[in-house]
């Protein structure tokens, strides 16, 4: 068992940590304050190869593995959990489902522009009464000649405020429940698709959180992705995987947060000494360093299991929650080590707790999490 | 065309550095490692050169180095380097600026490069010797210090970094060796794609063995941090006595007010 990341993978986290610390954490704060990350900086992104990161080469990724895709995201969640969800939503939850499902031919069509970021992907599942119980969504698709007509609503959708490509779902028949699920590529500029809000929100401001009124939007039958009252499968195969995506993203959070505090305790001086000679600040920094390596080592391991090959929906969910908790713990000590100062914006842990607490909720909340740690236990 | 771009991985300079046991190098357990940043801008002006001429010249990067310097050697392939070789040397710290420079030399004396960049120093040691000895002991025109590069037709023409701020430009034949400062070009991050790439390119791994040895010329007989001074001058008094102090010490002592 060796716990060191290989010599491939350290030069890729020493790579995205240069460009983190020089593109992006000097504009983490006018991010959050602007609600916007700028064009520029997704663009910059894009060239790094962050928008595709473990899609094949083939289809115009960058060809690596999940465990690098994870390391991208936890790096530049680090300075901006913003930019970090930009990532991980568009990578897990628009390129996963279609290379995981898509024909050749839907491959070829979609996955270049999306794995090179000329378009942002997301995924259009959540509904007003449809959150953590999917299966009972409510946007309905029927057969027409040689498209599908989609009718309905989403809310809170990732990334969906540069109307790109999303991936969503719809029932024909919502007394079938999940079995009338199906999912469909979508191309977001389509006729009958309005953004009614980006909504406002606690943290992760610069991330678009959207939603959108379906209005007889006609999609061509050849976007129907996998089968028919497949939808739910995928959607929960996809989240799955997500769950890597949104762990690394916490557990940047939490990193950064720390990074912060450690540094701010050797620095502050109060009764003569540095706060760090204090114990109480000792044990706090003890803990957060304890939770956060602990939910490194579940995310990473989810990341290999993923690339393995093997099950890895049990890590995937124990990850997603252990991070998600740490960032939210972590965060909310970094503003006690720092004090009166931590609640001032200037020194930006009060925006990582903000951050912080969305990746208890999303991609299924922590209270899904449990459910599906314990079936797996008790099947 | 033939370049050579000879690269360091050295420790992170915001390690924390303490002398090893032996007190001949770091305590290396502390460390964190990067390329050297000179290296950095030797690598990135090679790799221009490539694209202006069409991708034409082929790039080796050489270090010299334990196992973990493979690590440099990547990022140097994922920033446009061909092919890369390694002299594996695990007690590298301990040969002089001669002896490295010697090893270089022999594996580049049979590979005929036209064109060899390396940095103007390294970060850790900073001796700034081995280019040079490289350029002599090939016989090669060499320039120092670059802040500016150009290339055209065979002939290389440089701007260097004088005292005082002040430049000079020269003009070198083919086959050369330039060493490169701060200030000469802005070095691309490595890639997703690239970093993917550079899996597939070839690291040669030589011993020191395999090349002809040369003894040292200059030990490193100790290395230790400085003795801790007292906390510098603190002025007191009246506000325009301290002034005149001030004005004293650093007309006397820097070069500030001159």
């Amino acid at each position: 068992m060796d716990f060191e990341l290989s010599q491939d993978h350290k030069v890729l986290r020493d790579s995205v940590r240069e460009f983190v610390e020089k593109e992006i954490k000097p504009i983490a704060m006018k991010i959050d304050e602007e609600h916007m990350i700028p064009d520029s900086l997704v663009n910059k992104m894009a060239e790094m190869g962050f928008l595709g990161s473990y899609l094949p080469e083939e289809y115009d990724g960058a060809g690596l593995d999940m465990l690098s895709y994870a390391i991208v995201v936890e790096e530049v969640s680090k300075a901006c959990g913003s930019s970090g969800v930009l990532i991980s939503a568009h990578t897990s939850l628009a390129c996963g489902p279609i290379y995981t499902f898509g024909t050749e031919a839907q491959k070829k069509k979609w996955l270049p522009a999306l794995n090179t970021g000329k378009v942002i992907g997301c995924f259009l599942l959540t509904e007003p009464d449809a959150g953590s119980d999917a299966g009972a969504i409510s946007t309905t698709y029927r057969r027409e000649g040689d498209e599908y007509v989609i009718n309905g609503s989403k809310i809170f959708i990732t990334n969906g405020g540069y109307r790109g490509t999303g991936v969503l779902f719809a029932t024909s028949d919502k007394s079938l429940k999940h079995r009338g699920v199906s999912a469909f590529i979508i191309d977001l500029n389509s006729s009958g698709v309005e953004i009614l809000k980006n909504e406002k929100k606690l943290g992760i401001r610069g991330s678009y959180t959207t939603a959108f009124a379906l209005d007889s939007v006609r999609i061509p039958a050849e976007n129907l992705l996998g089968q028919e009252g497949q939808g739910f499968k995928i959607a929960m195969d996809t989240l799955n995987g997500g769950r890597i995506g949104i762990a690394s993203q916490a557990l940047g959070i939490a990193e950064g947060a720390f990074e912060r505090a450690l540094a701010y305790s050797k620095e502050r001086k109060q009764f003569d000494h540095p706060i760090c000679d204090l114990q109480a600040v000792q044990f706090k920094l003890a803990d957060m360093y304890t939770r956060i390596e602990t939910s490194k080592l579940m995310t990473y391991k989810a990341a290999c299991l993923k690339d393995a090959k093997k099950n890895y929906t049990a890590e995937s969910a124990m990850c997603k929650m252990l991070a998600s908790e740490a960032a939210t713990y972590v965060t909310k000590e970094a503003i006690q080590i720092h004090g009166g100062y931590g609640f001032i914006c200037d020194y930006e842990v009060e925006r990582m707790f903000r951050d912080a607490k969305i990746t208890e909720i999303y991609e299924g909340t922590n209270e899904v999490q449990r459910v599906v740690i314990s079936k797996i236990l008790l099947s | 065309m033939k370049i050579l771009v000879c690269i360091k991985q050295v420790p992170d300079m915001e390690s924390r550095f303490r002398p090893n046991g032996d007190k001949t190098w770091y305590d290396e357990s502390d460390l964190a490692f990067r390329m050297n940043e000179y290296d950095e801008y030797a690598v990135e002006q090679a790799v221009q050169l490539k694209e202006q001429l069409g991708g034409e010249p082929e790039i080796t990067v050489l270090s010299i180095g334990p196992e973990r310097t493979v690590e440099a050697i990547k990022k140097a392939l994922a920033m446009g380097g061909d092919r890369a070789v390694h002299i594996r040397d695990d007690r590298y710290y301990q040969k002089d600026p001669w002896q490295i420079a010697s090893m270089i030399a022999s594996y580049a004396k049979g590979e005929s490069f036209d064109l060899i960049f390396t940095g103007m120093q390294s970060q850790d040691r900073g001796s700034a010797q081995v280019g040079v000895i490289v350029a002599e002991l090939l016989g090669l025109s060499c320039a120092t210090t670059l802040v500016g590069f150009s290339y055209d037709g065979g002939t290389v023409t440089v701007k260097r970094e004088l005292e005082g701020g002040i430049k000079g430009v020269a003009k070198l034949k083919l086959p050369a060796l330039v060493t490169c400062q701060l200030g000469l070009n802005t070095p691309r991050y490595p890639t997703l794609p690239n970093i993917m790439k550079a899996k597939k390119k070839e690291i040669a791994a030589l011993t020191p063995a395999e090349l002809s040895g040369e003894a040292e010329l200059t030990a490193t007989a100790a290395i230790y941090p400085p003795a801790k001074k007292g906390g510098g001058l603190v002025l007191e008094g009246e506000i325009g006595a301290q002034v005149d102090r001030l004005m004293g010490i650093l007309k006397e002592k820097t070069a500030v007010l001159r």
